[in-house]
Formats: C-alpha cells, structure tokens, sequence
C-alpha cells in the first residue's frame, strides 16, 4: 500500500492522520534558545499561551532532509511506494529537504515528492484525499497524477485580524497590498501559483465570516472543505454551522494550525479551503 | 417713467445675450483660483448650463413669458454641471416661478422673479455659504426690488441689478476667508454679474458693443493678502505659469512691488528687503512680470513653470509609483487625513476636490489616463462630480466604470469592498451593493437662521444632514446633533460607525463623542481624522 507523507503545516488533526495511517514530518518553532517540533513536543494551545506569555517571538525552522530520510527508511520497511505533499515551496524550504531527503535513501522504494503549492487547510484536503485514495488501494502513480491535478482545484481563503505575523515572518508577498490600511479591517488573504494573494477587506469578524461562508457558497460542485482556526473554536463552530448548508458535515474537516503556521499568521485566524470536484 | 411690457421673445434675447457675454468671460472666470484646487471650471459650467437653457427655448413657440421662463428653467435643470450650474438652474427655476401665469413682464414682475429666484436658489443649497453667487443674486435681487418703488421699467430695474451685483461680487473675498486668502472674488457670483450685464446691454440696445469687448473681472474691494504659505503640490491644481525669480537692486519698495503684481497675477508672495526681493507669483503672461521687475533692477535664479505640465508631472509621478494593476482606482477627495487613509487603501489616483471644488472632466479624465491599467473604477464622491464623471468614460479608450459614490464614506466603503480576484465587472457590483448599505451624516454650521423641514435653524447652530439630503438634527451641542443624528440615522442597527473628524477638530474631542456613541449604540466606532474643511464631522453608518 503506497504511504502519505507530509509536513506537519498541513495541519492535519493528529488522530485523523493516525486513522488514515499518513506519517507527518515536524517542522521546527524556537523560542530563543528553546526548540519544539511543531505539533509534536509543542501542542497549539501550548503555543498561543507561550505566544502570549513570553516577550520572544517564536522562529519557524524546515525540516531538515535527514528528517525526510529517516521517516522515508522506516516507512520503506513497509512499502515499496511513498508519496510526500509538502507545504509551498514559495513558504518554505521543506519541499527541497523532502528532495534531498529522498536523495539520501535507497532506490528500492519509489517515493514522489509533490509541491502543494500551498499550506495548512489547502494541502490538508490533498493529503487527505491521497491518503484516501491509498487506503482504498490507488497506486502511487494513480494517486501522484491525481493530486497534481486536484492542486488548481483547491482553493483557500484565510481571514486575518492582523496581517502583522505574516509580515514579520516575511511571507506576506502579493497581500502586502492589504497591509497599512488607517481603516481597522480584517484582511482576507489567498494562496494563488503558491504565495499569498490579497482578496478582499472586510471591516470587521462578522463581515469577514460572511466572506469565508459566501466564498465556499460560490463554488457550484464541491468534493470536501478543509476549515480551521487557531484561538477561536467558538467562531470555527459557527463557521461549521453556517456551512452546513452548503456541504454535508461528514465532507467538512476541521483542524487547527500548527505553531508554525500560528507563528506566521498570529492568534485569530480562520481559515477555508474548498476542494473543487473534478 | 411708465413702465413698458416684455415679452417672452425679450426674455430670450436677455439670456442669450448674457450667456454671449458670459462665455467672453468664461475663461477668466475659470483662472480665479479660489481654493488650492479650482472650483472646477465655473465659468464654463456656467456657460454650458445657460446653452443647455436656451437651447430649449428655441422649440418653444410660445411666447409667453412663463412659457419662455419654463423652458429656460427646464433646459437649464437638464444641463446643470458643477456647483455653479446647479445654482444657476436654481435660479432659473426660481425666475419661472416669478413669472408663472405671465404673458408679459415688467420691471416690477423682473424684480420679484428675481427675489423668488434668490430664495429657490438658497434653499436649493444644503449649506449655503455667504460671499459666493448666493450672496450676489440675494443683493441684486434686493436692489432690483428697491427700483421698484421708484421706477418700475425693467432696464432700470435690471441697471440696478446689474450695479448691486458688481459691487456685492467685490464684497465676496470679505465674507469668505478663502477668497480673502486667495486674492480673488467668487467665480460664481462673478459669473452671474457678467450674465446679468450681458441681458442690461441687450435690454440697453447695445448689444453690438459687446462684440469687440470683453467682460472685465471686478476687482476685489477689500485690500489683498498674499497666500501666506503654499500648499503642498497634491493640494493644487495650477493655472497658467508659476514665476519665480530674485530682484537685486537699490532703495527697492517692497510694499509697492507687491500692489503693483498684485494685478498681475494670483498666489503672489513678497518677500525681502529693500536691495533683495523674492517673488513668487502665478500669472497667465510672465513676460509682463518680467518685464516690469526688469525696470526695477537685476533678476537672479528665474524659473517659469507650466503649472498644467506640474499637474500633468504630479499625476505621473503619482503613476510611477505604482506597479500596473489589473483595476485601477481614481477618485476625488479634499482633506489632508482623508488623503492618507485613501493611499493607506492601496494605489489610488486622488484626484483633489469636492463639495465647492468640483473638478473638472479633464482633470478626472488626466488621473484616468494615468492610472496604471486599463480597467479604471472613478468614484466621483460627490453628487455635483457625477456627470464630470461619467462623462470621462466617453473621452477614453480605457474601461472606466463609474460608481455613484455621493460622499467620501460611500467612496471609502467601495474601495474596502474591490475584490482583488474579481473583475470590472463584478467589483463595480460589489461597490455599488456596499454604498447601498452605507448612511452617511455631516456634521457642519448653519452659517445663517433658516427653516428647513420645519425646523427652526439658528445662525452658529450645528446641523446634521443625512445622505448629503436631508437635515436631520440641529443642536448648539455638536455632540448633541451627533447622538440625535445617529438615532434617526438607525445607529442601533448600524455594525460599524466610523467617525471622520474635519481640520478644525481635536483628536480628543472626536474621541469623546466615539466613547459617547459606544455608551450608546452597540456597534463598533472608529475614530479616524479625515482633515475635511467646512465639515467638522462625517460619520458613516455600516
């Protein structure tokens, strides 16, 4: 059976990864001197409280290639093939490690390493999908062409109340244009060929929740929607709520970010990602 | 001396000989500089808005004098462009109802049309400001009327007019503070005198003088003060050459250099002493400039700028800066904080202007030729800016969407709402739904005792208007018009409420009256300085 791997700024809820046997590769948060694996040694609670205790602001670190090579050799105990969706490479050097990664093991298992050309929510709905796919016995070039063509199918939207993180950890990119306003908003951020994108400015939490659920109301043929939140399970709930008009629950995921994607987007986002039928 | 009787014919010759000799004057009426920024080009929106009148009376045959009336008023409503035009078809409307049920007229029914046409004319302003075309139609009005009781024919009865207006054209810059700073008299009222002295010269027969003369632009009465310090550039749109040079002599008159240039030219500054003298000036010949500082001494660092080409630099520059963009945005705006909160909202093209400064087509069509895309959204913000506005999309080959924004908020609220991942289209859709759940209150002065709606408005008072129509609360309190304005307005079900406080209020104070609003109404407040003149506050309802 082929395996899934992938990062942990998927984002994917631990217990599901479990059940759907997808093996998540830690990035890296420091805070100062101190190293956690995200999601590992590090919960996200954990980490919003640290966030909002401590004066340090956290770093976020890749994977490193021996990282790869080490899950990639254990895994090749058990399978021949293995397929690997990393986060963006435009956010992260993660994807190049998987590379080298790969580089560093025997030939005697195939491994593909894809570019999700995104993060967190986004390329949570391709792992899933993938991993999916494996259980129900796809090879890996089955499951490595279907994912690359899912990838302009998934769509995400992040709804911001600051865009202060994602400036400071240097990812902002094309969204900058969203930054400075002297009006309060609450930004609305994409992911577009890989990097943030500027959307749309709402001016408060109330508009912008409108703007997540009318964007998934948007898409006429929907396979499953990815949502998450970081601090605010009140509104994530909500969020589901609204949604469930639009998509059967059961096709609905939820999850929270990973402290290395919170250290890049702060304590208050809510994220989607629609995932487009074929 | 008994009075004869006019006919409708004789109403339209009066006005088409105005309107002649109005369009004389149009483009010396357009160079008076009131503010920074011109207000628009007055005297061409004058003009046009008389053609658009007596273009209607020509498929009238009827030549009954309130027939004629009704037709100047109904042509001149149809083609009112600028503040000015607007005013100007108050004031027609206004004259067709002085003379509704007359065949003829006389001095006595001018004299009254012309009261009724000065009260239409008041009333149809918001917030009548004093010292500008309202002011001289309300003096000539009262002259005419006092004629009356001695000498009822019309030509005495419209020399009077015609004199009061002139002399109350040069009172302007002494009631309104930025003419004063300015130099010059109002455009409109300006406008009007010329427009009335050109029915006296038809009314008079001598018509034929006009041919071979020019209306003369009436010399402000009070004494002049130079603009002390000049705007920065994206405050001004110039006119003509700004002349700049440095006069070395001898026993060199500074006061006399200044009353001798005055004449010549407008934002004139002085500066020196009797053997060095820095002048700094705008003048349409700066060859007669240079011509008279030649005489008095030797001239130093001289530079002759085209002020158009400094627009037109300004623009681009404003372009450079900015990468090309799927959508480009203009709009139009006055008020230094409202600049940086529109440049704070992206790449926006700010074209200055608004309420008394209406920019004229061409400088929106400039800002839309400069914008870096193809794709152009205009947002007029401003109800007297809409058909300049519209009428920018027939002058370019690029896509120009224009949305009625009616005030800044409406034109905040459209920018806040472009999508970055939609196209014209869908974004002129998003707009427009966006400033159609905005309410908008202005918060000013009543600058004189009125009535409006029935309430009783006393001079100083502050008042509340909604949705730049209706006003909705006066109080001597500005947060008490303020509570009771937003209470009409619907603040309780309002999400949002953003208080944009005008250039003479503090920071403190706007702060107040938000904490007021908070204790009151559930909603968000936002507290933001918009820099606005004549505006202490604008509130928008979301």
């Amino acid at each position: 059976m082929v395996k899934v791997v992938t990062d942990s700024c998927s984002d994917i809820n631990p217990q599901l990864a479990q059940e759907l046997g997808i093996t998540v590769v830690p990035l890296y948060v420091q805070f100062g001197n101190e190293t956690y694996r995200d999601n590992v040694d590090l919960s996200t609670e954990e980490f919003y409280h640290k966030l909002e205790t401590t004066k340090i602001h956290p770093t976020t670190s890749t994977a490193t290639p021996a990282d790869f090579a080490k899950i990639f050799t254990k895994l090749a105990e058990e399978t021949k093939e293995i397929l690997t969706i990393t986060l963006s490479e435009k956010f992260s050097a993660t994807y190049t490690a998987a590379l080298q990664g790969k580089a560093m093991v025997g030939k005697d298992c195939r491994i593909e390493v894809i570019d999700s050309q995104a993060g967190a929510c986004a390329q949570m709905l391709l792992v899933i999908s993938a991993a999916k796919m494996a259980q129900a016995g796809a090879n890996l070039e089955q499951i490595d062409d279907w994912v690359r063509r899912a990838i302009p199918r998934v769509h995400v939207r992040v709804g911001f109340d600051t865009l202060e993180y994602l400036r400071r950890g240097g990812r902002i990119g094309k969204a900058q244009a969203l930054l400075g306003s002297l009006l309060k908003v609450n930004p609305i951020v994409g992911i577009k060929d890989g990097a943030t994108f500027p959307i749309a400015r709402p001016r408060n939490r109330a508009q912008a929740m409108d703007f997540l659920v009318n964007f998934v109301k948007g898409f006429s043929r929907i396979e499953a929607v990815a949502i998450e939140d970081a601090t605010t399970p009140n509104d994530l709930q909500s969020l589901a709520e609204r949604l469930k008009d639009v998509i059967p629950p059961e096709r609905i995921y939820r999850s929270k970010v990973s402290p290395v994607i919170g250290t890049h987007v702060g304590p208050h986002v809510l994220a989607v990602a629609v995932l487009e039928a074929e | 001396m008994k009075s004869d009787l006019a006919d409708g014919q004789t109403l339209k010759e009066m006005f088409a000989s105005g309107t002649a000799w109005l369009e004389k004057s149009a483009p010396d009426i357009n160079a008076i500089n009131v503010f920074p920024v011109p207000d628009g080009d007055t005297g061409t929106n004058m003009v046009l808005t008389m053609k658009f009148a007596l273009e209607e009376t020509k498929s009238n045959s009827d030549n009954q004098v309130s027939s004629v009336a009704k037709s100047l008023a109904h042509g001149a409503l149809m083609g009112a462009r600028g503040n000015s035009g607007v005013i100007l078809s108050q004031f027609c409307r206004g004259l067709a109802k002085g003379l509704e049920g007359k065949t003829h007229f006389d001095g006595g029914d001018f004299a009254r049309a012309l009261a009724r046409a000065s009260q239409t004319a008041y009333k149809g302003i918001v917030n009548p400001v004093e010292g500008t075309i309202l002011t001289v139609l309300k003096d000539a009005s009262k002259a005419a009327q006092e004629t009356v009781k001695n000498d009822g024919a019309l030509v005495s009865v419209l020399e009077a007019a015609v004199k009061s207006a002139e002399e109350s054209v040069a009172r302007t810059p002494r009631l309104l503070p930025v003419l004063r700073e300015a130099g010059v008299v109002d455009a409109g009222g300006q406008g009007l005198y010329v427009l009335l002295d050109g029915a006296l010269q038809f009314l008079k027969g001598e018509s034929h003088k006009m041919q071979y003369r020019r209306p003369r632009l009436v010399v402000a009465e009070t004494e002049l003060v130079p603009r002390a310090a000049q705007r920065p550039a994206q405050l001004e749109t110039p006119h003509g050459y700004c002349t700049n040079f440095v006069l070395e002599g001898q026993n060199l008159n500074l006061d006399k250099i200044g009353k001798d240039l005055k004449k010549k030219g407008q934002s004139l500054i002085v500066t020196g002493d009797d053997t060095l003298v820095r002048v700094h000036i705008h003048s349409f010949e700066p060859g007669e400039i240079l011509k008279y500082a030649t005489k008095l001494g030797r001239l130093h660092d001289i530079t002759i700028n085209n002020m158009d080409d400094q627009y037109v630099e300004f623009i681009k520059m404003q372009r450079e800066r900015m990468p090309q963009v799927d959508i480009a945005m203009v709009t139009v705006a006055t008020g230094d904080g409202f600049f940086e909160l529109l440049n704070s909202l992206g790449n926006i093209i700010i074209v200055p202007g608004g309420q008394t400064m209406n920019p004229s087509v061409r400088e929106l069509l400039q800002a839309v030729e400069s914008a870096p895309s193809d794709n152009v959204i205009l947002l007029p913000n401003n109800k007297n800016i809409m058909s300049a506005a519209s009428q920018v999309q027939s002058l370019t080959s690029k896509k120009v969407k224009v949305i009625p924004t009616r005030n800044i908020p409406q034109g905040i609220a459209a920018l806040l709402a472009f999508g970055y991942d939609m196209n014209l289209e869908k974004n002129a859709r998003a707009m427009e739904k966006a400033i159609s759940k905005l309410q908008a209150i202005e918060v000013t002065r009543a600058v004189r005792e009125t009535r409006l709606k029935g309430l009783k408005i006393r001079k100083g008072q502050f008042i509340a208007i909604l949705n730049d129509e209706d006003v909705i609360a006066r109080a001597d309190k500005i947060a008490d018009v303020i509570l009771e304005a937003l209470g009409k307005a619907g603040a309780e079900k309002a999400g949002i409420v953003t208080v944009y406080y005008g250039a003479e209020i503090k920071g403190t104070e706007a702060q107040e009256i938000a904490q007021e609003i908070r204790d009151r109404y559930q909603a968000g407040v936002e507290v933001v300085y918009g820099g606005q003149p004549h505006y202490d506050y604008v509130i928008s309802l979301e």
